[in-house]
């Protein structure tokens, strides 16, 4: 029994991970069992360890020139690749050792010696105990047994089946790298790799979840991540106690500051650049098996308003378009409050002219204005989840007759303004404008519009107002959200509003980057100009 | 299991807040009778009096919605109630509308002509107290009666309320009138000394079709209206006071065979009073710039002896202007420029002396006007379109 322990804590001060999953279970006593030398014990204990499971496949064998030596793989069937089993392990195992003709000085029942003249693959570990056996055989590795061995071989084969790397459908871009991350992550860090190739760029794994026992990564640049949000991040990583992360927003939802709050405080992309560019500020980006979504924290409000493409293309446009950003999460959040308030509350700010075509308008609406705002956007969201959730050629259905029905019928009824059909689908444009607070937008509109109900532009007011303060009391992994603009952060502002030309941007988000890492290689001297540097100056 | 409890009670709570609120003095547009335009005249029979309000007719007004517009029947509803002041009357309107009167878009507040003549004073006060009115409202002095003007149904605006905002808010075309509003206009009345203006307006019969038109502005004493201006006359107004924006001004041409029409580009007015030898002479310097807009005569007027003659009669032309409405102000005994108030500025002792009979002493003061014109473009011709006649 103290053996036992002993060993676990020696083991689990080698493979911190594996300690950290160990200690989450309720530990099982057989599952810390060492290996035994006997084939068929061990055969056994896999067997009843897996419940009898149907898809374990066991082969045994013998080898050796003379076949004294027994053997056994032993795999997942649809997880290993058959064909590699049989090419490069049971192939040279059972023929390869015939080859060598004296073996009285290699002894095989030692795995080790198995494994280095036996075995032509890259990716074997030995194994000792049975836990970490069931572990690498669950996770898709061939076993290998050999009979009077107490270790056992496990070899990686095959590929795992993913998906190609596409274009993420939610982050289409027109200028700029059309990959994406698919849901196996060693393919999602390996595009990482290659957008920074630095050892700077560091990769921590951690395993997640007592039943499904995801590999969670995480990724940052170390000269510039700062080490106590690296801290940080592992801290709440290690909190984590739950039966399965399923997709990164399980993690999400962990880790996050304010879980009440309606504002996320984790982004998250699918895009290999997008996670580059970010942990290069000095964020720590984390990604799970399973998923293409990679978190990135802290995550700041303007980040929202912030596009990949903003980068890419030259500041003038970009800087435009990220006003029309800010200008429509405005118009999403507050667009039917502004309408009901004015309409109902405040008739003599409306221009003369325009009051009498919204008169007009709703002539013939039975509906007081609150209401009225509150089907629409109603109605709006339902023919958006319908939408969404249904195949193509259905939803486009949906949204067909949902526009017809919505827009010209409700209006031609006398059930619905106009105006308001114009309001309701503006808003509703708006809010796709801004993806990153969709959910924020959609949930404030209603909050506005209730108020905007009850007590007018007052009500709207207040409910800025207190919407500020918890925006300016939020934090994300210890930076202020709404920096730079609240603590007010001078070179911050060049990546605000307006986007400086890239070679002005030279200093890191200070709230962020660890505090010698906040100047980046570009700098103002960079401004490019024929003049400067050895350039050829000849047209 | 008791949160739960209480967030039930507060999501219900919420949604009864929404659903039962009468809405903190919320009024859903349906409601409301969305005042234009106002006319206030004097009952005949009763003496009280009559409120003419101009509602929009939302029902006819015919929106973009398409269906349902046109129909023939009038965008506006000129809906009417007699009462012993204008609030009293506005109150009494809901027997006939169902809803109490919006007055926050009103555009534009007519008298009636009898209603002027017995002083503005006492009406005025309810518009500058009536929290939705705005003092930006403007005043017109019907020559007959206003509910006649709310009446006339314009050819291109739909409500008439707006027909006549539009004519007068144009009057920098011709300078020959000037928007008052309610603010100007108690401004005006409460300074005490100088005149008071408000467009006139009144409808031309000589046709089938009934066209409102403004063809002055009357003039008030004390609140009460005591004459009217002719066009020219305002203009004589506007000159000294600086407001002159812009107009035409017709000279004879210098062979006497026709005309020349000059268009205001700019005007300045100075003004300067002095006391001399018992004399009060107001010296006026205005300067303008002008341009050739249209010429009758064959003879070319763009040159530079042809633009000093042109000049000199456009100047004479402004001082006439002047002259004549100094004259009508005479008559009137009415300071219409607001001499009194210039020379106030500069002598404030002598006006303490002065200021009580003002009225008196005004047709004798004695102006000097110095008109210094200039033409500044002739506008695309460099000669009038007619065969050369060798001139050149």
């Amino acid at each position: 029994m103290f053996r036992y322990i002993f060993r676990r804590i020696r083991c689990s001060s080698l493979k911190n991970e594996n300690d950290r999953m160990k200690n989450g279970t309720a530990p099982e006593k057989k599952n810390s069992e060492p290996l035994l030398p006997s084939l068929e014990n061990n055969i056994r204990a896999i067997r009843e360890n897996l419940r009898g499971s149907s898809d374990l496949a066991v082969h045994e064998f013998n080898f050796g020139h003379d076949r004294r030596y027994r053997g056994a793989i032993v795999f997942i069937s649809d997880m290993a690749d058959k064909d590699e089993i049989n090419k490069n392990i049971l192939q040279p195992l059972m023929f390869g050792s015939l080859l060598i003709s004296s073996d009285a000085d290699i002894d095989y029942t030692k795995i080790d010696n198995v494994a280095r003249n036996l075995v032509p693959v890259t990716d074997s570990r030995k194994v000792a105990l049975l836990y970490e056996l069931l572990d690498s055989l669950l996770a898709g590795a061939v076993i290998l047994l050999v009979d009077g061995s107490k270790e056992a071989l496990a070899v990686r084969t095959g590929k795992r089946e993913s998906r190609s790397i596409d274009e993420p459908a939610t982050e289409a871009v027109v200028r700029g790298p059309r990959e994406g991350f698919n849901e196996n992550v060693n393919t999602s860090i390996a595009l990482i790799r290659q957008k920074i190739k630095s050892p700077d760029l560091c990769v921590e794994k951690l395993v997640i979840g007592e039943k499904s026992k995801t590999d969670v990564y995480i990724v940052y640049v170390k000269s510039v991540a700062d080490p106590k949000l690296i801290e940080e991040v592992r801290k709440r990583l290690d909190r984590i106690k739950t039966d399965a992360i399923l997709e990164s927003g399980y993690i999400e939802q962990f880790i996050e500051d304010d879980p009440w709050s309606i504002f996320p405080t984790v982004s998250n992309t699918e895009k290999p650049d997008k996670v580059a560019a970010k942990i290069l500020e000095g964020r720590v980006a984390i990604l799970a098996d399973g998923t293409p979504f990679a978190l990135v924290v802290p995550m700041l409000f303007i980040e929202s308003f912030q596009s990949v493409e903003d980068y890419y293309t030259r500041p003038f446009l970009a800087s435009i378009m990220r006003m029309v950003r800010f200008l429509s999460y405005i118009i999403s959040t507050l667009g039917p409050a502004a309408y009901v308030a004015l309409t109902v509350f405040h008739q003599e700010l409306i221009p003369t002219q325009l009051l009498i075509s919204i008169a007009e308008g709703r002539e013939r609406v039975p509906f007081p204005a609150i209401l009225e705002a509150f089907l629409m956007i109603f109605a709006f969201e339902i023919l958006r989840e319908a939408g969404v959730r249904l195949p193509k050629p259905v939803g486009q259905t949906v949204g067909i007759v949902g526009a017809i029905v919505l827009g010209e019928a409700s209006v031609q009824a006398g059930l619905i303004s106009p105006i308001m059909v114009i309001v309701v689908s503006a808003t509703a444009i708006a809010s796709f404008a801004v993806p990153a607070q969709t959910d924020s937008g959609t949930i404030l509109r209603y909050i506005f519009l209730a108020l905007a109900g009850i007590a007018g532009g007052f009500g709207v007011i207040l409910g800025l107002l207190v919407t500020l303060l918890h925006l300016v009391s939020l934090r994300s992994f210890g930076t202020p959200y709404l920096w730079p603009i609240a603590p007010l952060n001078i070179a911050g502002l060049r990546d605000f509003l307006i986007r400086m030309p890239l070679w002005m941007l030279s200093r890191r988000p200070q709230a962020i980057v660890r505090s010698d890492g906040n100047t980046r290689s570009q700098g103002p001297d960079l401004m490019p100009s024929p003049n400067k540097g050895g350039g050829n100056d000849t047209v | 299991m008791i949160l739960y409890k209480k967030i039930y009670v507060f999501i219900l709570c919420f949604i009864m807040l929404v659903a039962l609120s009468g809405c903190l003095g919320g009024r859903e547009i349906n409601d409301l009778e969305i005042v234009i335009g106002m006319g206030i005249d004097k009952d005949k029979d009763t003496g009280d009096i009559l409120l003419t309000a101009q509602i929009v007719n939302e029902k006819e007004a015919g929106g973009a919605s398409g269906e349902g517009g046109g129909g023939g029947g009038k965008a506006y509803w000129n809906v009417n109630s007699i009462g012993k002041s204008i609030f009293d009357a506005a109150r009494q309107i809901t027997h006939k509308t169902g809803n109490r009167l919006f007055v926050s878009h009103n555009q534009v507040v007519i008298f009636g002509h009898d209603v002027a003549a017995e002083g503005l004073q006492k009406h005025i006060d309810f518009f500058l107290r009536a929290h939705e009115m705005r003092p930006t409202t403007l005043i017109l002095v019907a020559e007959g009666r206003a509910s006649d003007i709310m009446d006339a149904k314009p050819e291109t605006e739909r409500f008439p309320a707006m027909n006549i905002t539009k004519l007068v808010k144009t009057y920098g075309f011709t300078s020959h009138l000037y928007k008052v509003n309610m603010k100007d206009f108690a401004t005006c009345l409460m300074s005490g000394t100088s005149a008071t203006f408000a467009p006139l307006v009144t409808v031309s019969q000589d046709r089938e079709n009934k066209d409102v038109f403004v063809p002055g502005m009357a003039v008030f004493k004390n609140g009460k209206m005591v004459g009217k201006l002719s066009h020219d006359e305002v203009r004589g107004v506007l000159w000294v006071l600086g407001k002159v924006e812009s107009g035409v001004v017709i000279v004879p041409s210098p062979d006497g065979k026709g005309k020349a029409v000059l268009e205001i580009v700019n005007a300045k007015s100075k003004v300067k009073p002095e006391i001399k030898d018992g004399r009060i002479i107001f010296h006026i310097k205005i300067e303008e710039e002008l341009s050739l807009s249209e010429q009758t005569t064959r003879e070319n007027l763009a040159t530079v002896p042809g633009f000093g003659k042109v000049q000199e009669a456009a100047g004479k032309v402004v001082r006439q202007e002047i002259m004549a409405a100094f004259e009508r102000s005479k008559e009137l005994r009415l300071d219409i420029f607001g001499f009194g108030e210039m020379l106030h500025k500069k002598y404030k002792n002598e006006w303490k002396i002065m200021e009580h009979n003002w009225d008196d002493i005004y047709p004798t003061i004695e102006l000097d006007i110095h008109v210094d014109s200039r033409i500044v473009s002739n506008d695309l011709l460099r000669r009038p379109a007619s065969p050369d006649e060798g001139g050149e």
